[in-house]
């Protein structure tokens, strides 16, 4: 086949890995299965190939790199929720995809159906470098200075079976936009890499390091604001490096780099790093122009040709429908090509899962790749799909073809966006259930008008303080905590991850469930009352502090 | 992986585990067999548990992770807490 558009071809050598490792996999499957394996030494083993042993059953974790998927990929992912699962899979926060009701004995055959499209499950887990994650607009945004798909890719290859890197004191995120915009929540990762304008006209690289949630929540430092492209490596590998040496490993709360980074403060890191760097083989690591190019050439690039008068449509089309008008504004974002937009499906039906797909929508959702946007579809740390190079005259039946599969909603970056965990319902980790909270949230909010007038308002909800639903991140953040058996939830306010990132503060005492969505829609009432003109939920917060809200949440509890 | 289950006032105790196979879970009755239903699962007191735990052969068995789990009683009987409701009933959703 052509080059996919938006990800990475594999050639012979790519597929050969795999198809040796699957055997390799299959292999401690049947020796598990025979008792061979005890379970204690056959986890590192699943676990390397992000299959973990959840609350009800098996959960496969599937790499998505950089987010980017193509149709005939989807179109798998959907096999395997028909066929091996029950039926759906979760989109998730690292822009992966987890199934939560695998078998083990069907594992192999799994992985070498994902291997048939060129997927696998390996460093979905483990202390390890973890899936590269992206901006979801790459290659299609205004405002890039790079494609970070790229060097997201570049990434991937070189932190793949690294082998200094394979046994970290603990797990590793990396993220990377192309933009100075921050859509890739940067500062809230192990690694984050923004992309800047350099003096020469060549985008340099800051770097941000020691992010992170959790436990311990903290946003990144920049360590530094000018790496070429060529010492993009190098500098990376020299920042691991003094984290695998100094990392702790006595202790698993505290073993993240934002730990180290923290007990030893970024200028010590920083020199750390630099005195690594200075014993490094600069040629060895450069990441030379023709490398960067080789790469870039395994993807193939999008033709953007469209008519004259697709712009001119597209507003003929919103103002003749105002549902379609109100789902444009919300769940689009501009293109740098004229006569396209970039479109972002909400996975977030009203009173739904957040980032479930049913079989039948990932189906879907390949036949609309392929009609509407080369046959790629992204998907977001938001928990959404994204559909990145569609024709302004075309957005109309693209619409109407997502609603009629239940993917029409209006709510992106809407109080109904919630991002949530799988929670207690799905994980062994945690400690409350995020998904009821989330759908009865969203149904309190179900109308799109009202979400509209609310503007953007981002909730984020956590069923354990391991915080994969990025609570402290969320404008307003919801974490589930147990008190003798019961379910809490303590809100925080004022999270954020862009560039001006920033760890939500708790407002007060958790609540109980049954009363936390009546505390939301208080402190949303409470906004909507003291806001100025056009000012957001955020900058509200800003203006008069917490203690409006926190009146509004507790006043009647 | 042992849980520590902490017993109230006329709690039981019961066995439960993971399917090696498929992942499912199951409850251990009083003949030492698995199955998929909670109902099934013998209500044993804490020195009882504590037997039954000691003899299962997880492997022989073909389960993984057993642990032991605090069983209110009732009419039926249900897990004390919501983690192990919602693994012996299915997730809420």
């Amino acid at each position: 086949m052509n080059a996919p558009i938006g990800h990475y071809q594999y050639d012979a050598v790519d597929r050969d890995f795999l198809a040796s490792r699957i055997e390799e996999f299959a292999d401690q499957v049947g020796r598990r299965l025979s008792g061979a394996l005890t379970e204690d030494e056959f986890k590192p083993f699943r676990l390397m190939n992000g299959l973990y042993l959840q609350l009800h059953a098996y959960m496969l974790r599937i790499a998505i790199p950089y987010g980017t998927l193509d149709s005939r990929q989807m179109r798998m992912l959907a096999e395997i929720a028909r066929v091996h699962d029950r039926d759906y899979g979760h989109f998730t926060t690292r822009q992966n995809i987890q199934f939560n009701w695998i078998k083990l004995e069907e594992t192999p055959e799994i992985l070498r159906k994902l291997a048939s499209v060129d997927m696998h499950a390996i460093q979905t887990s483990g202390n390890c470098i973890r899936n590269v994650t992206s901006d979801q607009f790459a290659g299609a945004a205004a405002d890039e200075l790079l494609d970070p798909r790229i060097h997201a890719e570049i990434l991937r290859q070189w932190s793949t079976l690294h082998p200094e890197f394979t046994f970290l004191p603990r797990k590793f995120k990396i993220a990377i936009s192309g933009s100075p915009q921050d859509r890739v929540a940067a500062r809230f990762h192990d690694i984050g890499l923004v992309t800047r304008p350099g003096a020469d006209g060549k985008p340099l690289f800051r770097i941000f390091v020691g992010g992170g949630l959790g436990r311990t929540p903290f946003v990144g430092k920049e360590i530094f604001d000018s790496v070429p492209e060529e010492d993009l490596l190098m500098t990376l590998e020299a920042i691991i490096r003094v984290y695998n040496a100094h990392g702790r490993r006595d202790n698993i709360y505290k073993a993240r780099i934002k730990v180290l980074v923290e007990a030893l403060g970024i200028e010590a890191y920083r020199a750390a790093v630099l005195a690594e760097l200075a014993q490094m083989d600069r040629a060895h690591y450069r990441l030379t122009p023709e490398m960067v190019g080789a790469i870039r050439a395994r993807f193939a690039s999008p033709v953007l040709d469209a008519p004259a008068d697709a712009a001119a449509r597209l507003e003929a089309d919103r103002r003749r429908d105002a549902a379609f008008d109100r789902w444009v504004h919300a769940n689009t974002h501009p293109h740098r090509a004229p006569g396209f937009i970039a479109v972002t499906v909400s996975l977030k039906p009203t009173g739904g899962s957040p980032g479930d797909a049913t079989s039948a929508q990932m189906d879907r959702l390949a036949d609309l790749a392929d009609s509407h946007s080369f046959g790629e579809l992204r998907i977001t740390h938001m928990q959404n799909i994204v559909l990145a190079h569609v024709r302004q005259d075309r957005l109309f039946a693209l619409w109407s073809e997502l609603r009629e599969i239940g993917l029409g909603t209006p709510n992106v970056s809407r109080i109904g966006d919630i991002i949530a965990c799988p929670g207690l319902d799905y994980c062994a980790l945690a400690n409350a259930r995020s998904i009821p909270i989330a759908r009865k949230l969203s149904a309190r909010f179900g109308d799109v008008a009202l979400q509209e007038e609310i503007g953007v308002l981002r909730v984020n909800i956590s069923g354990c303080i391991n915080a994969c639903g990025h609570h402290h991140a969320g404008h307003i953040g919801l974490l589930g905590v147990d008190k003798r058996g019961e379910e809490f939830f303590q809100i925080t306010l004022g999270g954020r991850s862009d560039e001006k990132a920033a760890i939500g503060e708790i407002l007060g005492p958790a609540l109980r469930e049954d009363e936390t969505v009546d505390a939301i829609a208080r402190i949303v009432d409470r906004y909507l009352s003291l806001r100025d003109m056009g000012e957001s939920f955020l900058d509200t917060l800003s203006r008069l502090g917490d203690a409006p809200f926190k009146e509004a949440a507790y006043e009647a509890a | 992986m042992l849980h520590p289950a902490r017993l109230g006032a006329g709690q039981k105790l019961a066995l439960t585990a993971n399917r090696l196979l498929d992942g499912v879970i199951v409850w251990r009755d009083a003949a030492g067999a698995w199955w998929s239903a909670f109902d099934r699962a013998a209500l044993l007191d804490a020195d009882e548990a504590e037997a039954a735990l000691a003899g299962v052969d997880a492997q022989k068995d073909g389960v993984v992770g057993v642990y032991k789990v605090a069983v209110t009683p009732g009419a039926p009987p249900v897990p004390a807490t919501m983690r192990e409701r919602i693994r012996a009933f299915g997730p809420t959703v």
